[in-house]
């Protein structure tokens, strides 16, 4: 007997549990016809935004909150659409989160921000602006548009970008390019480590430098590449077989720094550091 | 004159070039004529980028805010402009830019070469919060950071901590890159790592006062 009423005592405490937490969860759908080349813009304060490409010309905007101190505001103004949270009276980092799903037409340009991320899109054709504090930001199979992505501490990961012009600012964050070309690719870090997988492409300029953190690049035999590497504090290595040049600007030292070209040394790779490491890789 | 003296009458110094007692003292001064020289690199790069595109009116704002922090500007005593940028824009038209951004990179050099007197280091060190947490990991006495971590943790307590650490982070990259500059005033490459450097705290505190915070 004593058995059952505590059973039916905490199936009570389920059920409250259950409706509390779907009373406190709120999904609101909001959807913007645009144009071509549209731009939207979300600005989340905490929480997670994604963007994906949508299948026709609308933009469609889910928004998830979980509580009452934070509500969505939004406005189309022809073909910009700004969402942004907006947090009210008694608002903190903890009852103020809304987890953004976003769909936009593959060739819009999109901005986005939050405090706690993460950020993620994929599979555009636009610009695409990503910031965040502490935001993870994860930004993958982009082609002709330019990729700004800027946190202080969110680990920033690229994959499979092309044809545009890739610009990233972390203070710690790492930052993982794999499979990124284009004909500008800057990478700039205080502390956080920059690591890059791919050929460098053809024809583009990269540019990595950081304060202490290390810096890996890992390239096939088929890169075509003219590099320059040097640390200040710390040491070089290098694992490829690069053409030595003759000249450079500045004075090349065992252990700190490298300067060559490997094939027709079509891109330009310039690493820096200051007290980090440096390594050029084989594939 | 001494070095405090002159980095107070240091923006009119780099504008109309000072009277005869600062010429003096930047004759005879080895740390203020460095610094003179640093910011004239400074100025020079940065009016080769006068073709790129104007900052967003974000930056506008963070310049502003660290140029009240510091004192160099104040509240208007009349009605007139808010603030002193839409006037310099009227006078410098497309450079007028450059006005905030090397009076933003003179406070930082400023605070860094007035914290590295021994002196001044062990009085701001006296003057650190003695509270149990608070600022115990700064190795920092930047008023203008405290100000900040002050700022966020009354905000987002929770991200205090990151803040700080980034903070601190990127003021050794300022100070490795000023020391690089020093040692070599027409090192191009140390210029421009001190411009890097320079541009990671200013994210750092266009995050913190625009867009991290409720």
């Amino acid at each position: 007997m004593q058995r059952s009423q505590y059973l039916i005592e905490l199936g009570a405490v389920v059920i409250v549990a259950i409706a509390t937490i779907a009373v406190a969860e709120t999904k609101k759908e909001y959807r913007f016809e645009v144009g071509p080349k549209s731009k939207v813009s979300i600005v989340n304060q905490f929480g997670s935004v994604s963007v994906k490409p949508s299948t026709g010309n609308f933009v469609s905007v889910t928004a998830t909150t979980y509580s009452d101190k934070v509500e969505v505001d939004q406005n189309q103004s022809g073909n910009r659409v700004d969402v942004q949270s907006h947090l009210l009276s008694g608002a903190n980092a903890e009852n103020s989160r809304v987890d953004y799903e976003v769909l936009v037409p593959a060739d819009a340009s999109v901005n986005l921000e939050s405090a706690t991320g993460p950020l993620r899109a994929e599979r555009l054709h636009g610009d695409v602006e990503a910031e965040g504090a502490n935001a993870a930001v994860d930004v993958k199979d982009m082609s002709g548009g330019h990729v700004h992505v800027k946190t202080m501490a969110g680990p920033i990961t690229l994959t499979n970008i092309r044809d545009g012009h890739v610009e990233i600012d972390s203070v710690s964050g790492d930052v993982t390019l794999t499979s990124v070309t284009g004909p500008l690719v800057r990478v700039s870090s205080t502390s956080g480590r920059i690591q890059y997988n791919g050929d460098f492409g053809y024809a583009g300029e990269y540019r990595f430098n950081s304060h202490s953190g290390n810096i890996e690049a890992t390239i096939p035999d088929d890169a075509s590449v003219d590099v320059t590497a040097q640390s200040v504090r710390g040491l070089v290595q290098n694992d490829v077989p690069l053409q030595p040049k003759v000249h450079t600007s500045f004075l090349v030292k065992e252990g700190s720094s490298f300067a060559g070209t490997i094939n027709k040394a079509a891109s330009s790779v310039w690493l820096r550091t200051f007290s980090g490491k440096i390594h050029l890789k084989r594939r | 004159m001494n070095c405090a003296e002159f980095q107070r009458e240091l923006p009119e110094f780099m504008e109309e070039g000072g009277n005869a007692a600062s010429q003096a003292h930047l004759n005879d001064c080895r740390d203020c004529s460095g610094l003179v020289s640093s910011l004239e690199a400074i100025i020079r790069e940065a009016k080769e980028l006068q073709t790129s595109e104007e900052p967003s009116p974000r930056v506008w704002n963070s310049i502003e805010i660290m140029l009240r922090q510091e004192k160099l500007i104040r509240e208007p005593q009349t009605s007139g402009h808010r603030s002193i940028l839409p006037s310099l824009r009227q006078h410098w038209g497309a450079l007028a830019w450059l006005v905030p951004t090397a009076a933003a990179l003179l406070v930082g050099v400023g605070i860094l070469l007035y914290q590295q007197r021994p002196d001044n280091a062990r009085r701001a060190a006296v003057a650190k919060p003695a509270g149990p947490a608070a600022g115990a990991n700064i190795q920092t006495a930047d008023v203008s950071d405290e100000q900040l971590l002050q700022e966020v943790s009354a905000r987002a307590p929770m991200m205090r901590a990151a803040y700080e650490s980034n903070l601190r982070d990127v003021n050794n990259y300022i100070r490795d890159a000023q020391d690089s500059v020093n040692a070599d005033p027409n090192d191009e490459e140390a210029q421009q790592a001190l411009m890097d450097a320079y541009g990671q705290k200013s994210m750092i505190y266009e995050m913190a006062l625009d867009r991290s915070l409720p």
